[in-house]
């Protein structure tokens, strides 16, 4: 056996399950609280574009001097520009369905528009070009160990994220916030009773999806590649969605079902390399996997009570 | 009613138009290439931002000024005004006079245009009479130039160019009224609108517009106010070469005037002209059966994001029917139609058949189901396909295996011995599929690479599919309409029978809408057809029905008529059928619907089927209609019409009318598009998506307005306490009155 390709396996595979983790933990946020996030796809396009711009921007003034300057800060303000941005774009989708009590699937779905237009005319205003942003010097460094060829050095925000499930799950079990962030996704009127602010604390949990799901936009547009490319999220966000209902709104099941899709993804990916299969049919494998996945477990799950449902005092 | 909302509307709208009228453009002199304009602003201050336009003045600027400064003021401050009846007046009065002032001082401005551009022609054409050219006709020249501010414009400047004088591009070219003008207009407009309070008929008929109007109208001024923000960032004033803005007042009207020019061209093309309309109707086309699909699921209590994917399916079956099916034209298209409905059906109905059996959310399978259908349309139209031998047997073996299992499926003793143990029987399922994949991927010493070329794909490696047979095209529209366009490829003039359009449509207008009150079937279509031929009768009488019409060339096609039979048929199914009284039942109350009898599962399978089944009739305009450029199946197939479909729904409020219109609408904004993205430099087509997701957005948060307008239980609220109000009041007099008899 070959044991390089195992480790090249693994490895893509970690990768490709990096995104997804990262907007399947921001998911479990805002649905433990109550908010259906399929906004995630949209808010992932735009940490994306924002972790893109940001980039391109700090750095340009150094690059005019000397076209290949090591600007080691200026990646870091793209991931914190795109945590912001999509810590905003969250807010958008809780101040829509929260202050105006809208149909949380719709206004989710408006975002997800919005993420296939807004970014055209920004990219066009910016690069003259509706599809691609220019690419950045600095994308994310690659750490890791010296082992099997450099198979294993990966991008920081993919231990960031393997990182952040148990610091998740501390959180939403451990933590009085965590308690009352559940609390108000299953039953919202005993959380008023007992003095929790529940649309505060729904607020919080969309807000910290959305700043979650810009991680994973990132991750994809300066830690996976080194520019923005439009719809680069490719239903990475409904994947997730899936994998959180799969994971049964549980970080740790999260994680498996990140981990599945994400090697069902960089399966994918390596049978396109040969001659194996067209890439057309292989392109589509993940999607009829989730679907059966969801086909088959979803009625075990049992979803937090109050989803997708309005708060009305 | 308490409500207030009208008057400080009023009165902030006309604050903002005497504003506008000071800092931005009244007229546009002259919009060139690149957007760039020379413009007016009151009172006959020139701003040129071409750099080569010559001022105007215009007549009576002054007087324009004040008198539509006072008259906004009027209207303004009439908001403060207590009683209905002097408000009313004052802004009817107001209104009208502001009305006729601003289209009386555009005329004015129109008409000095138009002696510019002549003075210019006849500067041109005298220079020709002095200094004529080898080719030039001096005596007809003459002519044309003694004709010159007798006849219009465009025909002295034809006759110049048949003399031989070389006429270069009209000054003055698209000249015409600008924001201060255009918002005097609206305001005037609404001001008159809103006096009609003064009749108690008129009022609650602006009370139920205002009901029904209130949040879309809002969501989509909101929407442009977004988009102006966004051309603002990004287009700054287009100027010609050697012009520099520098001044504050010149760099706010230069900004402004971009703002309008944009919205402008957004607009003018489908609604100023014939071309540009027919070609906004085309856009609208595949947008009425999204959004009917979209709404029909909405209806039903689903949510059909799955619009995209089910195109996809119903343009391949479409491809399908339309290239293999042999024989007449009456034969294959309806059923091409019928098979584009299937396909979308089958797509639909997988993600509702998901739900009701398994309990699998539909939201987030039919949006995986749009992905898969975008990988299954590539791969059947893209370039040629590399299989390794074993994955290929692999996947045949796979999908005999799963059709075997939906075959048995069908036979009711198997379901019940699959159904008796499930664990068991999906361990040997897993058991079978699992030795099915073994043997046939093991592999054998003669695999090689097959090669698979799909027969239905063109040669070459553009992706898309052989053309349709002759007899599965629609016609374009007017030869629908018996006008044949094929000799001229020009804009033609010819007489078009209107009766039968408008005959039918009365017909079954009356039909559908006349309160008929206990008649039977036969007399209700007795009259409506009586009611039709009259129709027809009159408009012969008028000579409507060979009137002589200008039709540009257009590809819009007989698809439009379908779009709108099915917009009917939607109405007829939900709200004049058993089945369709169930889906809403249903939609609006799954449990009660349940206790009353309903079935849910089949309601969700057949609610799902037929949304998809309306979403895959978009083949009949892509694919039967042509409209991808030949008549085949092409991989730009635009399949974010689905997404627009929930937009259009959300705006038409789910009815089949909302839906036709507001599919109109955005088929002017996407028309309006692709003319922005010509005329403006830095602005692309993309504006128009993001308007839409902005209207959905703002649908959703019902317009960011308070809830005692959008949330119709507080609204009835509102009117009991004002009638209890009014009661009491009633009350307190009569007992007054009785007391004032008695102390008599």
């Amino acid at each position: 056996m070959d044991w390089l390709l195992v480790f090249t396996l693994i490895a893509s595979a970690l990768r490709a399950t990096t995104p997804l983790l990262f907007a399947a933990l921001g998911g479990l946020f805002s649905e433990r609280g109550g908010i259906v996030n399929i906004a995630l796809e949209g808010i992932i396009i735009f940490g994306a574009l924002a972790a893109a711009i940001a980039t391109q921007l700090v750095e340009a003034p150094y690059l005019a001097s000397d076209p290949n300057a090591s600007v080691w800060f200026a990646p870091w303000i793209g991931v914190l520009a795109a945590m912001v941005c999509g810590g905003f774009v969250g807010w958008l989708h809780a101040f829509i369905s929260i202050r105006y009590k809208a149909d949380q699937i719709i206004s989710g779905t408006a975002i997800n528009l919005m993420a296939i237009g807004l970014p055209a005319v920004i990219l066009k205003g910016m690069y003259d070009n509706t599809s691609t942003s220019k690419p950045v010097v600095n994308r994310l460094p690659e750490v890791g160990p010296e082992f099997a060829a450099g198979t294993f050095q990966f991008s920081p925000l993919v231990f960031l994220a393997f990182i952040l499930v148990p610091i998740v799950w501390f959180v939403l079990f451990k933590t009085p916030f965590g308690l009352r962030l559940r609390s108000v996704g299953e039953h919202p009127e005993a959380a008023e009773s007992v003095g929790i602010n529940v649309r505060r604390m729904r607020y919080y949990g969309v807000i910290l999806s959305g700043v979650l799901g810009g991680l994973a936009g990132a991750y994809l547009s300066i830690g996976n590649l080194n520019q923005f490319i439009s719809e680069m999220s490719g239903g990475r966000g409904f994947i997730a969605l899936a994998a959180l209902i799969f994971g049964k709104w549980h970080p740790i099941g999260v994680l498996g079902a990140t981990l599945l899709f994400g090697a069902f993804q960089s399966a994918a990916t390596l049978l396109g390399g040969g001659n194996l299969l067209p890439s057309t049919i292989v392109e589509s494998i993940p999607f009829i996997l989730t679907m059966l996945v969801l086909a088959g477990f979803i009625g075990r799950a049992v979803a937090p009570k109050a989803i997708g449902k309005p708060y009305e005092k | 009613m308490k409500f207030r909302g009208e008057r400080i509307a009023i009165g902030g709208i006309a604050a903002f138009a005497l504003l506008s009228l000071f800092i931005s453009p009244w007229a546009a002199l002259s919009r060139e290439i690149g957007a760039k304009s020379a413009v007016l602003v009151l009172p006959n201050n020139i701003l040129d931002f071409t750099g080569r336009t010559e001022s105007i003045i215009l007549p009576n600027a002054v007087t324009i000024l004040a008198l539509s400064c006072v008259l906004l003021a009027v209207m303004a401050l009439a908001g403060f005004v207590r009683q209905k009846g002097l408000r009313s007046v004052l802004w009817l009065l107001s209104g009208i006079a502001l009305l006729v002032l601003t289209f009386w001082g555009l005329q004015g401005f129109q008409q000095s245009v138009a002696t510019a551009r002549s003075t210019a022609l006849g500067v041109v054409a005298q220079a020709a009479i002095e200094k004529p050219r080898k080719n030039t006709d001096v005596e007809a020249v003459q002519v044309a130039f003694d004709a010159l501010g007798t006849i219009p414009i465009a025909e002295s400047a034809e006759a110049l160019k048949a003399a031989g004088v070389r006429v270069r591009r009209l000054p003055y070219d698209n000249s015409g009224f600008a924001l201060a003008s255009f918002l005097a207009i609206i305001t005037s407009i609404l001001a008159i609108f809103f006096s009609l309070r003064l009749f108690k008929v008129t009022s609650s008929l602006i009370d139920s517009i205002i009901q029904r109007a209130a949040v879309p109208a809002t969501s989509i001024i909101l929407a442009f106010a977004a988009a102006g923000i966004v051309v603002l960032a990004l287009q700054p004033t287009p100027v010609g070469t050697n012009v520099e803005i520098s001044g504050f007042f010149p760099y706010i009207a230069g900004r402004l005037d971009t703002l309008w020019y944009a919205y402008l061209t957004l607009l003018s093309y489908s609604l100023g002209t014939v071309g540009g309309f027919l070609e906004a109707l085309k856009f609208a086309t595949p947008l009425i059966f999204t959004g009917l699909a979209v709404a029909l699921s909405f209806r039903s209590g689903l949510f059909n994001i799955g619009a995209p994917g089910q195109m996809v399916l119903g343009a391949i079956f479409a491809m399908f029917v339309g290239i293999y099916l042999p024989g007449p034209k009456f034969f294959v298209l309806p059923i091409a139609v019928i098979a584009a409905a299937l396909g979308g059906a089958l797509w639909g109905g997988l993600a509702g058949w998901l739900k009701a059996r398994f309990g699998a959310n539909e939201v987030i399978n039919t949006i995986l189901l749009n992905y898969i259908a975008a990988s299954l349309l590539l791969f059947l139209i893209s370039s040629q396909h590399n299989f390794a031998s074993a994955a290929f047997r692999a996947l045949i073996a796979f999908a005999v295996l799963i059709a075997v299992a939906m075959l048995l499926s069908l036979i009711p003793a198997m379901r019940r011995f699959f159904t008796a143990a499930p664990r068991r029987n999906m361990a040997i399922l897993g058991l079978v599929f699992l030795t099915v994949f073994l043997v046939s991927a093991w592999p054998r010493p003669t695999d090689g690479t097959i090669t698979v070329n799909l027969p239905f794909k063109t040669s070459g490696s553009e992706s898309k599919s052989i053309p349709l047979s002759e007899s599965a095209r629609f016609d374009h529209l007017p030869k629908v309409l018996g006008i044949d366009l094929s000799e001229n490829p020009g804009t033609n003039i010819i007489p078009v029978n209107y009766g039968i359009v408008f005959a039918p449509l009365i017909a079954l207008l009356v039909f559908l809408f006349f309160p008929f009150r206990r008649m039977g079937n036969l007399i209700r279509i007795v009259i409506s057809l009586g009611v039709g031929a009259i129709v027809y009768l009159a408009l012969f009488f008028f000579g409507l029905t060979a009137f002589a019409t200008a039709i540009p060339p257009t590809t819009l096609n007989f698809s439009f008529i379908l779009a709108i039979l099915a917009a009917i048929f939607v109405y007829y199914f939900l709200w004049r059928t058993k089945w369709g009284y169930e889906l809403r039942a249903v939609g609006l109350s799954p449990l009660a619907a349940e206790y009353a009898g309903a079935k849910l599962s089949r309601n969700m399978i057949l609610a799902m089927a037929l949304s998809g089944g309306l979403a895959g009739l978009t083949a009949c305009h892509y694919v039967l209609g042509g409209t991808l450029g030949d008549y085949s199946l092409r991989i730009s197939l635009p399949t974010n019409d689905g997404f627009d479909g929930i937009a259009v729904a959300l705006l038409g409020y789910n009815t089949p009318l909302g839906v036709v219109l507001a599919a109109f609408l955005f088929g002017v904004l996407k028309n309006g598009g692709s003319v922005l993205n010509i005329t403006f430099p830095e602005l692309t087509r993309d504006v128009v998506d993001m308007v839409v997701a902005l209207v959905v957005l703002f649908i959703a948060a019902k317009g960011f307005l308070p809830e005692r307008i959008t949330n119709p239980k507080l609204r009835a609220a509102n009117l009991e306490d004002d009638l209890k109000d009014d009661l009491k009041n009633n009350i307190v007099e009569d007992k007054a009155q009785t007391k004032d008899e008695e102390q008599r």
